[in-house]
């Protein structure tokens, strides 16, 4: 197989159990993804969990702006951590980062520290569009990503199933996107489970 | 400046016909490449490497220097001749005389070398003449009469002689890249895209480059890598270091006796945080030298007086370790809050701190 097929291949895979979700089972390369969840509820597994399956097929990513990423977590989501970037605190310069990155990696997580600006999100989408990567925007209710997202998954509710120990987290992800087969509505799935992994519910 | 490790080997610098030149210094540059992602061949012969950040790594320069001669020795087979000084034109000399020059010295080992080092036998001579015969000499000149009196090289070499350039026009072989480069794409053409233990690809590259312009913005410490290692808590399972520290095995990941079970929290903070908890009476909960709790957490209290209430808790899950010989006493719990928020919490030293967010 020629590796060259993979770099101009349109969109970057997606694991479980997002590929059930949404169109083609991947992620389209120029889109804004957009994951919103309060604080604490498990936007942060989720949007880690994006990026384990292209990670793991030789994609690189980077994650900006989480300023203590939990690693383990990463590797037990399947994230190949020899292909991503850390820039826990840019600071200020969250989007330049951000966009610096855009031109290296074939996606970027970022959580900007505070709301981000309409021109910040407006360059780094255009950027994302221009160079062919994906950029997933982890936020918060009460400081919304400002435009609108090629795909969207929103956590309203998380609930912890605990035995002994934490055993796994059930989200509800509402998941909506432009245009074609989106499977809208709310999903009820696992992130993490027993072994740290997402999983369908 | 920064200070550079230059690494000058005899044998490679007179390239063969039969190619085996070329590829010596390939081998010899994927060698070093593993010690600093950052060493560079400047021209046959000629390896350099910023010292900093492997020094950190291996614990001290006489270390690197160490590694770098038993790589040389090993593939080469002879001693490497090894200098260190801010600089590629100042770590270069410093290679030939073999010599480490001190931080803070930097300035008066350029000063006191003779003008030859120039490479330009006119310059030299027309210097004598006036009676100048170090670089200081040359560098106190005023840089109009300079460009007066010479030409434009000599104006570029009266800077490296002031130290405003760090390296002279013609001091690296600009060729020598690509040809490598040309060499590697033959021998890789099938291993393209893979990146994995040691071989690179057109992706691994742009990441590099992407990875340089977010240094160059926020420093050294600014853009991390993960990198992971034996422990028990995840805490001290994974830690991040600069990008471009010499790699770490990831894929050592052999569970530790005592490790805390899956799934470990997605935020792992790399500062604890002092919190307090409390029981249904308000008292204080210790963790006491049996691993035991002094009574049922309810509630936990940060720093500020922002206090949640614990509505699930698991644990104390109590670890004795030795720890450079010390007894470390350590007892991990879980716990869930009203909010929905889960915590990974550890007893240490009579305290308790927060260590992970599962969020």
């Amino acid at each position: 197989m020629r590796p060259v097929s993979l770099a101009k291949s349109r969109t970057l895979p997606l694991g479980d159990p997002w590929r059930a979700l949404v169109p083609d089972a991947s992620l389209r390369r120029g889109s804004t993804v957009v994951v919103e969840a309060p604080v604490g509820l498990g936007g942060l597994s989720l949007a880690l969990s994006l990026l384990s399956e292209a990670s793991t097929q030789g994609h690189w990513a980077a994650v900006v702006g989480v300023d203590d990423p939990g690693v383990m977590a990463m590797v037990e989501l399947g994230v190949d951590l020899r292909r991503v970037l850390f820039v826990p605190r840019p600071r200020g310069a969250w989007a330049e980062s951000a966009a610096d990155l855009l031109d290296g990696v074939d996606l970027v997580l970022v959580r900007p520290p505070s709301r981000a600006g309409h021109g910040a999100a407006r360059r780094l989408m255009d950027r994302v569009r221009e160079r062919g990567t994906v950029l997933i925007a982890l936020s918060e209710p009460r400081a919304p990503w400002p435009l609108p997202a090629d795909l969207s998954f929103r956590v309203t509710q998380a609930e912890w199933v605990a035995s002994s120990r934490l055993d796994a987290r059930y989200l509800t992800v509402r998941v909506s996107g432009r245009g074609e087969a989106v499977r809208g509505g709310e999903h009820v799935v696992v992130v993490p489970n027993r072994r740290g992994r997402a999983e369908a519910s | 400046m920064e200070q550079l490790l230059a690494i000058w080997v005899e044998p490679l610098s007179l390239e063969q016909p039969d190619g085996s030149t070329l590829r010596d210094t390939l081998v010899l540059l994927d060698a070093l490449s593993v010690l600093c992602p950052f060493t560079e061949v400047v021209r046959l012969g000629l390896y350099v490497l910023p010292l900093r950040g492997p020094s950190r790594f291996f614990g001290g320069d006489a270390a690197v220097l160490r590694a770098v001669r038993q790589n040389v020795l090993d593939l080469v087979g002879v001693e490497p001749k090894l200098g260190v000084a801010e600089g590629l034109f100042c770590a270069e000399l410093a290679a030939h005389r073999e010599l480490i020059v001190p931080r803070g010295t930097n300035d008066a080992f350029r000063r006191a070398q003779p003008l030859e080092v120039l490479g330009r036998k006119d310059l030299a001579t027309t210097c004598q003449r006036l009676g100048l015969h170090t670089l200081g000499a040359f560098a106190d000149l005023d840089h109009a009469r300079v460009a007066e009196r010479f030409n434009k090289h000599a104006l570029a070499l009266h800077r490296v002689a002031c130290g405003e350039l760090s390296e002279m026009e013609g001091q690296r072989d600009l060729r020598l890249a690509r040809r490598l480069a040309q060499l590697r794409g033959e021998e890789d053409l099938f291993e393209e895209q893979q990146g994995f233990f040691g071989q690179r690809g057109a992706g691994d590259d742009r990441a590099d480059a992407a990875a340089h312009r977010v240094r160059r913005r926020l420093g050294a410490e600014g853009i991390v890598v993960a990198a992971l290692r034996g422990g028990r808590g995840p805490e001290d399972r994974a830690t991040l270091v600069p990008w471009g520290s010499p790699p770490t095995n990831v894929r050592d990941l052999a569970p530790w006796p005592g490790q805390l079970a899956a799934p470990s929290p997605a935020t792992t903070l790399a500062h604890p945080v002092p919190l307090q908890l409390r029981d249904g009476a308000n008292r204080p909960v210790v963790l006491s030298a049996r691993g035991t709790l002094s009574s049922e957490p309810t509630a936990v209290i940060f720093s500020s007086p922002l206090r949640r209430e614990i509505i699930w808790y698991a644990g104390p899950w109590p670890l004795v370790e030795r720890w450079w010989s010390r007894h470390r006493r350590r007892a991990h719990l879980q716990m869930v809050l009203a909010s929905g928020e889960a915590l990974l919490v550890v007893a240490e030293s009579s305290r308790w701190w927060l260590v992970g967010i599962y969020d």
